[in-house]
């Protein structure tokens, strides 16, 4: 009987999935530490997560609001909308490039599958995002929006955005243990996207040569995909299904072959 | 009790085992730096290190292998190699059992967590599953004697308290292979006393036990081989008493 055996009969990428399966337990297990610990030592516990993207609105809407109050009406639930998209995208990724940088200490003491942490970040990021969705419909029931079939669309919309938030942590990831830096980069980068996304103004106030550059930033169609059944109460479109789709799982595709293909080298590194 | 019959079966099997490190010759961790080198067309330079050098030996069943060397000499890296957290860049590592590193005894405790939520933790980083935890748990709070603290968090505990209940998860299940760095001195005397019953019990019962340590008088006593590795390579393996007496000539010649 055969333990281990350090030459791999299996390529990297189905291996770390099989040992993933085996190891399914502890991920769970650091899924639910990382929420416990976040609200443990707080009185309002659990409620900030609910608390958290209401208050971000209220202020942003005071900010906003009458900047755009004549082309969207309800500001609130077209802003929110966009808000809890692109935090779940930002925070996984950015606490997943965080724990692989500094916290990988156990990668280098014991053997765990090398994506246990990441994939416990997006497991968390994906609780919270679920938490926020009541948010969601508190707002919405406070500004009388309509709530209509559309929603049903939101699971689709919400595994379209997990997927590629795990591929794109995947990768970035793996970068920040290559390149320290790579999480400041990172951090600019999104504080850039977040302007250069319509998340709190409508792609309608741009000029129209800026709209049309908008379809090559993918944060775009994530935002939107989760918007459209909401704000707008319409089935989003097919193009739009189709290209965030692909995006979504080439880039988990692409981060996985990426991340499993140099991770025997993270232990090295870190 | 159950005796295993100590058979002549490999256990541990390292053939041709490289470790190699890739030592760059400036430090640049920062892509900034990476970036800016690249523009300016100076190539980054890399030396190789080799941490383990062509090393091959095997082990069997029930043996007690004491590991020497000076620091440095690439010990701890055999240890990580054999206990699959790098992979040999070169060659090839078979074991036929699990394995037990007591090298880092709670690997993956969480300090805001109670003392049995972190028996399912570190449980699940050693690879049982849940329901196995649940029916060892009151074997394993017994044996740690941390008592009543069992429920209260980790980072109101004493170190001694911590490295108990590490110890207490990483034995509970008698382990084909036990890794140590250094004869374990976990806890008070008393708890001393039962850890190192608890691990001559499992050699006992056939457990395989290999110990990196300094201390020439520990290795003679609990090891029947002993290995000298020294600047990455396998410079001696035998009786350990032979092995000690090279290694002692070599140091003070």
């Amino acid at each position: 009987m055969i333990e281990y055996d350090s030459h791999k009969k299996l390529p990297p990428f189905l291996d770390e999935l099989i040992q993933l399966f085996h190891y399914h337990e502890l991920i769970f297990l650091i899924t639910g530490n990382i929420l416990k610990n976040r609200y443990k030592r707080s009185v309002l516990g659990i409620l900030w997560m609910l608390l958290n993207p209401l208050l971000q609105t209220i202020v942003l809407a005071i900010a906003f609001g009458a900047m755009f109050k004549s082309s969207l009406s309800n500001y609130p639930v077209y802003l929110l909308s966009g808000l809890l998209t692109w935090n779940f995208i930002t925070q996984t990724t950015q606490y997943s490039m965080g724990t692989m940088a500094y916290g990988g200490g156990l990668l280098k003491k014991i053997y765990i599958p090398r994506a246990t942490y990441i994939i416990a970040a997006v497991g968390n990021g994906f609780v919270n995002f679920m938490i926020s969705i009541f948010s969601m419909v508190i707002v919405v029931l406070f500004l009388g929006h309509p709530i209509e079939s559309s929603w049903f669309f939101l699971p689709f919309s919400i595994i379209i955005i997990t997927v590629f938030s795990l591929g794109f942590a995947l990768l970035l990831s793996t970068a920040s243990v290559f390149f320290v830096d790579s999480i400041d980069i990172y951090q600019v980068l999104i504080q850039a996207f977040f302007f250069l996304t319509p998340i709190i103004y409508p792609i309608s106030t741009l000029p129209s040569y800026w709209s049309g550059l908008m379809a090559w930033n993918p944060f775009y169609y994530f935002v939107e995909i989760f918007r459209m059944p909401i704000y707008e109460n319409t089935l989003p479109g097919n193009d739009l299904i189709l290209i965030s789709s692909l995006l979504a799982t080439s880039t988990l595709l692409i981060g996985w072959l990426i991340f499993t293909s140099k991770a025997d080298q993270l232990a090295y590194r870190l | 009790m159950w005796v295993f019959k100590a058979v002549n079966k490999t256990i541990i099997q390292l053939d041709n085992v490289t470790v190699r490190f890739r030592v760059p010759h400036e430090k640049i961790p920062t892509f900034q730096e990476y970036a800016i080198r690249w523009l300016k067309k100076r190539r980054v330079t890399y030396s190789n290190f080799n941490a383990l050098n062509d090393v091959s030996f095997s082990v069997q069943q029930g043996e007690t292998i004491g590991i020497i060397g000076a620091n440095g000499a690439g010990k701890s890296t055999l240890l990580k190699v054999i206990s699959r957290v790098i992979r040999p860049t070169q060659g090839r590592v078979l074991l036929r059992g699990r394995i037990a590193p007591l090298l880092e005894l709670g690997a993956g405790f969480d300090d805001e967590m109670t003392g049995r939520e972190n028996i399912f933790l570190n449980g699940a980083v050693l690879g049982f599953s849940r329901k196995d935890i649940a029916s060892r748990l009151e074997g394993i709070v017994n044996f740690s004697g941390i008592g009543e603290f069992i429920d209260a968090p980790i980072r109101t505990y004493s170190s001694g308290m911590v490295a108990r209940l590490g110890f207490a998860i990483a034995t509970d299940v008698q382990p084909e292979i036990l890794i140590m760095d250094e004869v374990l001195s976990v806890g008070d005397a008393e708890f001393q006393k039962k850890s190192m019953a608890r691990i001559m019990k499992y050699h006992h019962n056939g457990s395989t036990i290999l110990i990196v340590s300094h201390n020439p008088n520990s290795v003679n006593q609990l090891c029947n081989r002993a290995i000298w590795i020294e600047h990455g390579f396998l410079k001696m393996i035998g009786q350990t008493s032979d092995v000690l007496n090279q290694y002692s000539r070599n140091i003070y010649s």
